[in-house]
């Protein structure tokens, strides 16, 4: 009876609160003060997938959800990364029968790394994805150890673990571990020998502190390394990017699948990679895997096309705090080779919490805009002055930056009939107050 | 001018070597010629050589591995600090000089010794906070801005370098933070203190220089500076 009141109840606030735009926690969080095992209590199917790390998780449960739903089987996911216990429950209950049964083939878990292990405490996970681990919301998280460590108490021993051989601190969850599937990337032609980085998270081997050397730098710490003293090394991969083509923006895995890319980075080839992986294990054809990949546009609306004025560009929503995140932004701005223009907006660092910290300003490679695809550099919002100051620490030339507290400045400066393009940075905090400035492609 | 990076690629957390690239600058815009070193885990680092020694925050496991090789330099250390040179220690890495750190197994390491306090890790547990504070000593006349993110309580401090405004001190309702012994500054912000605070920079060249130096490129970090203190204010106040 109580599973039952606390089911509807949960479905009722869910329903209500979709009527007036409000967020997926809710309802969950209610269900779970009225019954706090509540999710040991309801019949879950045989499939339970979870996500998490740093960076990828919504675009990688997301793909994996298209690719699963388009053939033909029925998966509950957390759509709206609503990624705590709370999102968890309110998306498992609002998928239940008011008898307690989750009816789909597969549920798809996108969890929160810092506090998985209470996500899961009701849940058995039998596919458990770690993406990444890289310094993220220093404000919240502390560095990449310290989540290891959060993540590392979630993994239940029965659980197949499915992991991303390429990062050496995500590794070592499979460490003598038996059953691990490893997906990762050859040696590619975007590669570089050395790193190019601001810092090395990869410098030191993460089970033994000896130093690491790198075969190839993939990006940052990702990449084909071994242990210069214990032996630990990136293991060889089930699930393999084998080729990649920026140019054409395509990719090759396992050798034979070929798919086109709708956004040229290599942090979504990690996301397809990821997906295809888990796509595979569920038994889906890698056939069908790369035709539902093809040139595949997420609708999380992380990749905005716009219009401002007569010129053309795309929002990348990066993560403030995150650095990786913006070298990837930064990097897909560097490689337009008809020449682009950039606008980084600092605003609010959070929208979830306060902070002034604009340390991670200095682990991001600015540098890298010193390029000659790249014009006009326009820097914005609050933090401008520390954005300047940053950039007076890099080599581009000083008169190709302009800086503007005002956003709607920025947006009007870069109205001017130039023809290149226009690449903005910035995060979820900071995107809306661009998005009103410039006209919306819908996808 | 010899600058020393010390234990550069593993003790770098969010930036902190964006204190070292301060220093440089505002050392070559004064006039001087600058040389900077960085020499990390094994290298044999002649401490006196230098003018100005930096080392920054690290993960929990970075510190005791950095510390295991640290031991080494106690004397030369305690030497330096006597000498009235320039040392900064930003997060942990200034746990490291005082007696032990009992990690968050209970696990107990020496540390250097050259002061009597000690330091608890959490387990589990992250302490942090945007920080406003004020320099103990009246060295400064404006106030810091900062950020701590710690996952440690630190005892037994007799000489604090800061008084803190707003956010956290070295423990739990502690209102006093960091250290000052002649011209070391140990302190768990992290990330580039010297950059966000431009005052501080300049305090800290002069001390180096033994005169003024030249300050006239800060302008984007001093108003770097008053932006980050007015939003840290205004949520002080609410």
């Amino acid at each position: 009876m109580k599973r039952f009141l606390t089911i509807l109840i949960c479905k009722l606030l869910r329903f209500a609160g979709k009527l007036i735009g409000k967020g997926s926690s809710m309802p969950g969080q209610v269900a779970l003060k009225i019954c706090p095992d509540i999710l040991q209590r309801v019949e879950l199917p045989p499939y339970i997938i979870a996500i998490t790390g740093s960076n990828g998780k919504t675009s990688t449960v997301e793909m994996i959800a298209h690719i699963l739903t388009k053939s033909g089987k029925s998966v509950a996911w957390n759509r709206e990364g609503s990624n705590q216990i709370e999102g968890v429950t309110t998306m498992v209950l609002s998928n239940a029968t008011l008898s307690g049964k989750v009816k789909s083939d597969i549920m798809l878990i996108e969890s929160d790394e810092r506090y998985a292990k209470k996500t899961f405490k009701y849940i058995n996970i039998t596919h458990y994805v770690i993406t990444n681990l890289y310094r993220d919301q220093l404000t919240r998280n502390g560095h990449p150890e310290f989540v290891f460590e959060a993540i590392a108490e979630s993994i239940q021993p029965d659980t197949k673990l499915i992991l991303n051989a390429d990062d050496p601190l995500v590794s070592v969850f499979g460490h003598e571990r038996d059953g691990v599937i490893w997906f990762g990337a050859d040696e590619l032609s975007t590669d570089t020998k050395e790193l190019v980085s601001v810092y090395n998270d990869g410098a030191y081997c993460p089970i033994c502190k000896a130093p690491m050397r790198y075969k190839t730098h993939h990006y940052n710490h990702i990449g084909i390394y071994e242990c210069t003293q214990c032996g630990y090394h990136r293991e060889d991969t089930d699930y393999t990017v084998t080729a990649v083509d920026m140019n054409k923006g395509e990719i090759e895995i396992n050798g034979k699948y070929h798919i086109s890319l709708a956004l040229k980075s290599l942090y979504n080839i990690y996301n397809i990679l990821a997906a295809f992986t888990v796509a595979s294990l569920i038994g889906i054809d890698g056939e069908k895997i790369a035709a539902e990949m093809n040139d595949y546009v997420l609708k999380n609306g992380r990749v905005i096309n716009f219009k401002l004025g007569d010129r053309k560009g795309t929002l990348l929503t990066s993560k403030h705090e995150n650095s990786v995140s913006y070298d990837h932004s930064l990097r897909v701005a560097c490689a337009c080779e008809q020449g682009a223009d950039v606008l980084i907006i600092v605003d609010a660092i959070s929208r979830k919490y306060f902070t002034g910290d604009v340390s991670w300003l200095w682990d991001i490679d600015f540098e890298m805009l010193n390029n000659d695809n790249i014009g006009d550099i326009v820097l914005a919002g609050t933090y401008v002055n520390d954005l300047a100051a940053r950039f007076s620490y890099t080599d581009i030339p000083q008169e190709k930056i302009h800086l503007f507290e005002d956003i709607d400045k920025a947006a009007q400066f870069l109205n001017n009939g130039r023809k290149e393009y226009i690449y903005i940075i910035t995060c979820f905090s900071d995107k809306e107050k661009i998005l009103s400035e410039v006209e919306v492609e819908e996808v | 001018m010899k600058l020393l990076h010390l234990y550069h690629d593993i003790m770098n957390l969010y930036g902190d070597y964006a204190n070292v690239s301060a220093m440089e600058r505002i050392l070559e815009k004064s006039g001087e010629e600058v040389a900077v070193d960085r020499l990390s885990l094994g290298d044999n680092a002649v401490l006196s050589d230098y003018d100005f020694i930096f080392i920054g925050s690290g993960t929990e496991k970075n510190q005791k591995t950095v510390l295991s090789d640290f031991v080494r330099y106690k004397d030369d250390l305690a030497e330096f600090i006597k000498s009235g040179k320039v040392l900064l220690m930003t997060g942990n890495s200034f746990e490291m000089l005082g007696k032990t750190i009992t990690d968050g197994h209970g696990n107990v390491y020496e540390g250097l010794g050259l002061y009597d306090y000690t330091t608890v890790e959490f387990t589990g547990k992250r302490m942090t906070a945007d920080i406003i504070c004020e320099d103990r000593t009246g060295s400064l006349d404006k106030k810091l801005v900062g950020f701590i993110n710690k996952s440690s309580a630190i005892y037994g401090i007799k000489t604090s370098l800061f008084k803190i405004r707003f956010g956290i001190g070295d423990n739990e309702g502690y209102h006093t933070e960091g250290i000052r012994d002649n011209n070391f500054f140990g302190t768990h912000i992290t990330g580039p203190i010297l950059m966000k605070n431009p005052h501080f920079l300049i305090y800290m060249a002069s001390l180096i220089l033994g005169r003024e130096p030249s300050a006239d490129h800060l302008t984007y970090e001093q108003k770097g500076y008053e932006t980050t203190l007015r939003k840290l204010s205004e949520r002080a106040q609410s």
